[in-house]
């Protein structure tokens, strides 16, 4: 049978291109809808919520909706986790927000949306406090991050801020299902629910999973062994394995990973704790007093690499920790 | 030895540095200011090199002494005072202006032997009728401070990478010997711009060659520099106390960051104990944030970061066995190996960013492990299309593990 659902990411074929697609999130919307009936009363925006709660859909369909056809050309949509230096401020925001808009007099403003925003540094945020406030009338920012405390006072002053929730398990579930029906796939008994599961209220996580479950279903049917057979396809193994390793007292293999991580896939170290701490979760062979444990060897070390100078000691280190705690705790089954 | 072979003849041999070279050529033609001057700076960038050069340049006979030789104040002025004021007699005997007086490594006279040594030094500069020019290692300058008041002070840095890779292509190009520019990059990368070190280097690794492929670096042998790791790591691994391996430390002429990675790569092989390596990992990681707040400036804190070293060197004496160190520090040569990979990874994550509105970070955590697993079962996927991976592209995410 030939397979034509792998031609484009699911989740951009089916993110929502209006306000009114979005089918959660009603307060918000509905909000942010009187701001595109009166565009000049619409002030700075601020979006917090977690990974995959509709924030960049949601500023997309902004820009789409106050922007007209054109609206790509008045966008301009940066992550700071990419470019975080003051220097992508100072250089590109600064440019942009002064764009001029020409002979298109339909258009309020360009509207920059600034992805990860709770990633820049205090001074990047600080210039870029300056910038909101002299551009007011040529620009608008859409911010975007997961936690609105990272961001500075004075900028969370001068937006209006919405808080994403993470959606209900049903929510996702029936925006699954309609994907599934567009996509003439079969979700079987306990396989939405597996979806869910892993995906723990991220839309997009259980969107790519759905897609990549389709690939490795048959005759377009996906069950519950699909999805469990594809979330262990795609669990970062390198992270798990190392951690495993770890825990097994296998340090020098551990670290060797973890060199690995660093250097061909240019991660840094808070990445990797972070990742670390995610898949802790999932570990079945720990009590949860051991995972608290771990959890706070791994946070230790996340708070030392901000004052110390070298990523991969800090790592080896907690590397060590978790050698030693694993020796206490007797062996693991390796994967 | 290419380093005795290709020692600068004269100042314009030496590589980079040119500041205080100026500087240096100033100071000596017109001896203006202070009758002494002190070039600090790493080692193997030139420092003694530039002062030989220099006094065959302007014909002044030195007289030198170096760390090799115990520095009381005694001693001192036994073998240099004379010369300090029989220079005009030297002058009138030979073909020279007169001699000039060199001290090595002065920053290594601060050993309990060498009580009184800074004092002697400054004694004798102030009586000194001959120029007299010192040299050192430490940039921390507190322990020099003494002698700051009578000395004229010129800056050395690390030979900027490029430079060093230029020298050693000259001297391939001198001995016959076709070298890869990577190969090259390589040692001038892990010498930091120690050019001694570098020569040496490439030195050992050419012995018997006409050619020299990237490949050849891997078991990186380090002749001079390996030895003398060797004896220090020695040292401070099995010393019995603590004291011990910090006088181990103090003594080498190893740089801070050099150390803290050789300590770093090397910990695991010492200890085996699970307990005992955890306890010296996290002492080490301690001292790796007593790095991270020096930086460039907080020297003072640099007595807790060379305690710190010495802790977890020592937290099991007696477990101590000999074992093969690891060196030079992995993650150098590392970042060297997986450079080309880094880059396709990142290109590709960026690629990923763009097309789904996410970070490159987010594209590697989010989407990558999705596309993999999609690409490797369905090996005609339009994905890798419509992402606007290229081949190589995606024939790397399809051999990811």
């Amino acid at each position: 049978m030939e397979k034509t659902n792998d031609s484009l990411m699911w989740a951009e074929k089916y993110r929502p291109q209006t306000l009114d697609e979005v089918a959660n999130l009603k307060d918000i919307i509905d909000s942010l809808k009187a701001f595109l009936r009166n565009p000049n009363t619409m002030p700075h925006l601020l979006f917090a919520g977690m990974p995959g709660t509709g924030k960049t859909t949601v500023s997309l369909c902004i820009a789409r909706q106050l922007l007209g056809p054109s609206w790509k050309t008045f966008t301009l949509e940066l992550n700071a986790s990419d470019e975080r230096g003051i220097d992508m401020v100072r250089d590109r925001i600064k440019q942009f927000s002064r764009y001029s808009r020409g002979a298109f007099a339909s258009i309020p403003y360009v509207i920059i949306i600034l992805d990860e925003c709770d990633q820049m540094t205090a001074s990047a945020q600080t210039a870029l406090r300056r910038i909101m406030e002299t551009s007011s009338h040529t620009c608008r920012f859409i911010l975007i991050c997961n936690y609105s405390s990272k961001i500075i006072e004075p900028i969370q002053s001068r937006c209006a801020i919405f808080r994403f929730s993470v959606s209900q398990k049903e929510e996702i579930a029936r925006y699954l299902e309609s994907i599934a029906k567009k996509e003439h796939l079969n979700l079987l008994h306990g396989a939405t629910e597996a979806i869910l599961d892993y995906s723990q209220g991220d839309l997009r996580r259980a969107i790519n999973l759905l897609q990549t479950c389709a690939v490795y279903g048959s005759k377009g049917n996906v069950d519950e062994k699909t999805v469990l057979q594809v979330i262990g396809e795609v669990s970062p193994a390198q992270v798990q394995l190392m951690l495993v390793k770890a825990l097994n007292g296998n340090f020098i293999e551990a670290r060797e990973m973890m060199y690995n991580l660093i250097t061909i896939y240019g991660l840094s170290g808070s990445d990797i704790l972070r990742q670390i701490h995610k898949e802790l979760f999932k570990i079945s062979h720990l009590s949860d007093a051991d995972k608290a444990e771990i959890e706070s060897i791994i946070g230790e070390y996340d708070f030392r690499i901000l004052e110390g100078a070298n990523d991969d000691i800090q790592l080896s280190a907690m590397l060590a920790q978790l050698s030693r705690f694993g020796k206490a705790k007797g062996k693991l089954n390796e994967q | 030895m290419w380093t005795e072979k290709y020692r600068p003849e004269d100042v314009a041999q030496i590589v980079g540095n040119e500041e205080a070279k100026v500087s240096f050529t100033r100071w000596l033609e017109r001896k203006q200011g202070r009758k002494a001057a002190l070039l600090y700076g790493p080692a193997g960038v030139g420092k003694t090199a530039l002062v030989h050069a220099m006094s065959k340049k302007f014909q002044y006979e030195v007289i030198e002494m170096n760390a090799s030789d115990t520095r009381t104040e005694k001693t001192i002025l036994k073998i240099a005072g004379p010369s300090t004021t029989l220079a005009s007699l030297e002058k009138f005997s030979r073909n020279t202006k007169g001699s000039l007086l060199l001290f090595d490594e002065v920053d290594g006279i601060f050993g309990k032997e060498d009580r009184g040594g800074v004092a002697a030094i400054t004694k004798l500069v102030e009586q000194s009728q001959v120029p007299v020019v010192l040299t050192a290692n430490d940039p921390d300058l507190q322990k020099l401070r003494p002698l700051k008041k009578v000395v004229h002070l010129i800056r050395f840095r690390r030979v900027r990478i490029p430079l060093v890779v230029a020298l050693l292509q000259k001297i391939c190009k001198n001995e016959g010997i076709v070298a890869e520019h990577e190969a090259l990059e390589i040692i001038a990368q892990n010498s930091q711009g120690d050019v001694r070190s570098a020569i040496n280097d490439l030195q050992s690794l050419c012995k018997g060659k006409q050619v020299l492929k990237t490949e050849d670096i891997v078991q990186l042998p380090m002749r001079n520099r390996a030895l003398d790791i060797h004896d220090t790591l020695t040292q401070i691994f099995s010393a019995r106390t603590t004291t011990e391996a910090l006088a181990a430390i103090k003594r080498s002429s190893f740089d801070y960051d050099t150390f803290l990675l050789t300590i770093h790569d090397n910990l695991p092989l010492r200890y085996s104990n699970p307990d005992e390596l955890s306890v010296a990992y996290d002492i080490l990681s301690k001292a790796d944030v007593f790095r991270g707040r020096i930086r460039q400036e907080n020297w003072g804190l640099l007595s807790y970061f060379f305690g710190l070293l010495a802790w977890s060197s020592t937290v099991a004496p007696e477990t101590y066995q000999p074992f093969d160190f690891m060196y030079p520090p992995k993650r150098i040569l590392a970042m060297f190996w997986t450079k080309n990979k880094r880059i396709l990874m990142q290109t590709i994550c960026a690629k990923i960013g763009k097309k789904c509105h996410v970070s490159k970070k987010s594209a590697y955590f989010e989407f990558m492990p999705f596309i993999k697993a999609i690409v490797k079962k369905e090996g005609k996927s339009r994905l890798p299309l419509w992402f606007g991976l290229d081949k190589k592209e995606t024939d790397y995410i399809k051999a990811l593990d």
